[in-house]
């Protein structure tokens, strides 16, 4: 027989025992996995909202906590269009309403005359047109979950606007909201004369690096975002993701790593006359000891795949509600499983250290003696 | 096989428990030779069993030195190797894992011998049809009676063809038919395979089927002979 066959037929000895704390890992796996896929996911889209609209650069308020609070005006807006290497210059201001069941649909405020370079393909209708303020453009997303389509109305903080075209962009947050003048969304927001971001387009052949450098130098208040960890400068929304995420897998460690432990001190306890036997059969203390962690091993690795999955499926599931479809779209990258697997054998190690030293120190002959 | 060599050579052993109140050993003396098949007796709480385990490294004395094949084992790096490869035991109670098949049992001390599955395999199965138990391979000892247990015991004390073979009351846990098929097993395997079999048993007539019985009692040896005579020496003392 194997090696790694017997020490999965040690885990099979006690099925239910065997399940039950697999079983216990697995949640610890599920949230750590669940909570890697949604910061992903996020990831994504901020990545998303830096390179929308086809722009090589966005420009936010620097030091905002959060990507909603940034506030740039359209003076700025101005400066920044002047600047020698920028073809284009968008602002958008960025908002959240009700709207419908939706307590959190995204509303993007732009020029309607920015939309040709703000690259919006429609599948249906036409653009914004100018000096229309009470127009809308609906995300594919939305449109379907709304259950609206051009032509039709839809009502937003009291008032009514008639949807005039519905575009598909793929990326999550702009096709789960939609697009109204950006004068409208100043209104509705109380914020006239600002704006959430802008969008840069440079010119052809332009140093990127040397410009965002030149326009921060010269504006310390304004935060150039090409990367995500630029956008750290404008939100602070991943950075705690992340310590949460950090801190849920050494929770995850610790919780099932007692609980390992309390699984793994029973069987070396119940199974002390065995290893007096395979001592006496001549088995050294390195292959006690490896028996020892890798059934532990193999029990937590057994726990994060079933941990893995659950958090597939409830990851899928959170999807059923339409303000979650609307800004998240899952991505299940290797990185995730990974730690996922990684926090799987610290717990499998941590749990099963001081049962396996015991294992190992056992006298032979006093543990044949054990009843 | 060097009939004249000592493999096992016990000097003066001394062993204690409970912090000295027991002494299980109180200057155990004792020589084999190579090949021999030797029974050590003696009433329940002479230290027959104590002996044989520290023969077998399971356990240190307190005292005086065990030298096999010239090596003291107080000075044995690697208590583990010579456990896997220079003794095979058998227990009284055959001490098998429940859990595992008969061959799985059998290839236990194997996995220190750097074979493969395949040749692990193999092996097992050579060595329960050299016991008799070819046929049973595949099933677990809590499906096997007294006898065949002990033969798988027999079968894995067997698996690294190690040159002494030492056996605790092997015969003790079972009936006189099963315990009389142990008894030739283990002879035919020491007369075939030329092993030093060291069998402890406080039954004279099972005693008697070795070349050379040594008497313990109170941890010391107090007598030793050809069988023959030391079991009739005993049964007259009995009568």
């Amino acid at each position: 027989m194997p090696f790694f066959v017997l020490i999965f037929c040690n885990l099979l000895r006690q099925r239910v025992r065997t399940l039950l704390t697999a079983f216990g890992i697995s949640l610890g796996i599920t949230t750590v996995v669940a909570l890697g896929v949604v910061t992903d996911s996020l990831k994504s889209t901020a990545q998303d909202i830096l390179q929308a609209g086809g722009s090589d650069f966005a420009i936010g308020q620097s030091g905002s906590a959060d990507l909603t609070y940034s506030t740039l005006t359209e003076g700025q807006l101005e400066t920044v269009a002047t600047y020698s290497g920028v073809e284009h210059a968008t602002g958008i201001l960025i908002a959240v309403s009700r709207l419908g069941s939706n307590p959190y649909f995204m509303t993007l405020g732009l020029e309607p005359s920015d939309l040709p370079y703000f690259q919006v393909p429609l599948v249906a209708g036409r653009n914004l047109a100018s000096n229309a303020p009470n127009e809308i453009m609906l995300g594919q997303e939305a449109a379907n979950q709304l259950d609206k389509k051009v032509g039709d109305t839809v009502e937003l903080k009291d008032r009514t606007f008639t949807v005039v075209g519905v575009y598909r962009t793929g990326n999550t947050w702009q096709d789960g909201g939609g697009m109204l003048p950006l004068a409208t969304v100043q209104e509705l927001e109380r914020k006239q004369g600002l704006m959430t971001l802008i969008y840069v387009k440079a010119k052809p052949g332009t140093d990127l690096e040397e410009l965002t450098t030149r326009i921060e130098t010269n504006h310390p208040e304004l935060a150039t975002l090409r990367t995500l960890s630029d956008y750290g400068d404008v939100d602070q929304g991943l950075q705690l993701m992340d310590a949460v995420n950090l801190a849920v897998s050494f929770l995850a460690v610790f919780i099932g790593g007692i609980g390992v432990m309390n699984t793994m001190v029973m069987s070396v306890m119940e199974r002390t006359r065995e290893f007096g036997i395979l001592r006496a059969v001549g088995w050294r203390s390195r292959r006690v000891l490896l028996m020892v962690l890798g059934e532990s091993v193999l029990l937590c690795l057994i726990g994060a795949v079933i941990g893995s999955i659950l958090a597939v499926i409830f990851t899928r599931l959170i999807l059923v509600f339409p303000v979650v479809r609307s800004f998240l779209e899952p991505q299940y990258t290797p990185g995730v499983f990974i730690r996922g697997l990684v926090v799987g054998i610290a717990v499998a190690l941590l749990g099963a250290l001081y049962p396996a030293i015991r294992a190992v120190r056992l006298a032979p002959i006093q543990a044949i003696r054990y009843e | 096989m060097n009939r004249n060599r000592v493999v096992i050579d016990v000097q003066d052993v001394v062993k204690t428990y409970e912090e000295g109140r027991i002494h299980a050993l109180n200057g155990a003396t004792l020589q084999i030779w190579e090949g021999e098949f030797v029974a050590i007796t003696g009433p329940s709480g002479c230290g027959k069993s104590t002996l044989l385990h520290l023969i077998a490294a399971l356990d240190r004395p307190d005292s005086g030195r065990i030298v096999v094949n010239g090596v003291d084992l107080a000075q044995m790096r690697d208590l583990s190797l010579y456990r896997s490869h220079q003794v095979g035991l058998v227990f009284q109670l055959h001490n098998l894992l429940p859990t595992l098949s008969a061959s799985a049992n059998v290839q236990l001390p194997m996995y220190e011998a750097e074979l493969s599955f395949w040749e692990r395999r193999a092996k097992a199965q050579r060595l329960l049809e050299a016991v008799g138990l070819g046929d049973r391979a595949g099933t677990p000892p809590t499906k096997l009676s007294g006898g065949e247990r002990q033969r798988v015991a027999i079968a894995r004390a067997l698996a690294n063809d190690p040159p002494i073979l030492l056996a605790d009351e092997p015969t003790g846990n079972l009936d006189s038919e099963a315990g009389r098929m142990a008894l030739d097993l283990l002879r035919s395997i020491q007369q075939e395979r030329g092993v030093t079999l060291v069998l402890v048993s406080h039954d004279l007539q099972i005693a008697a089927a070795a070349e050379r019985i040594v008497r313990m009692l109170d941890g010391r040896v107090v007598d030793e002979g050809a069988a023959r005579s030391v079991a009739q020496e005993a049964v007259e003392r009995e009568q």
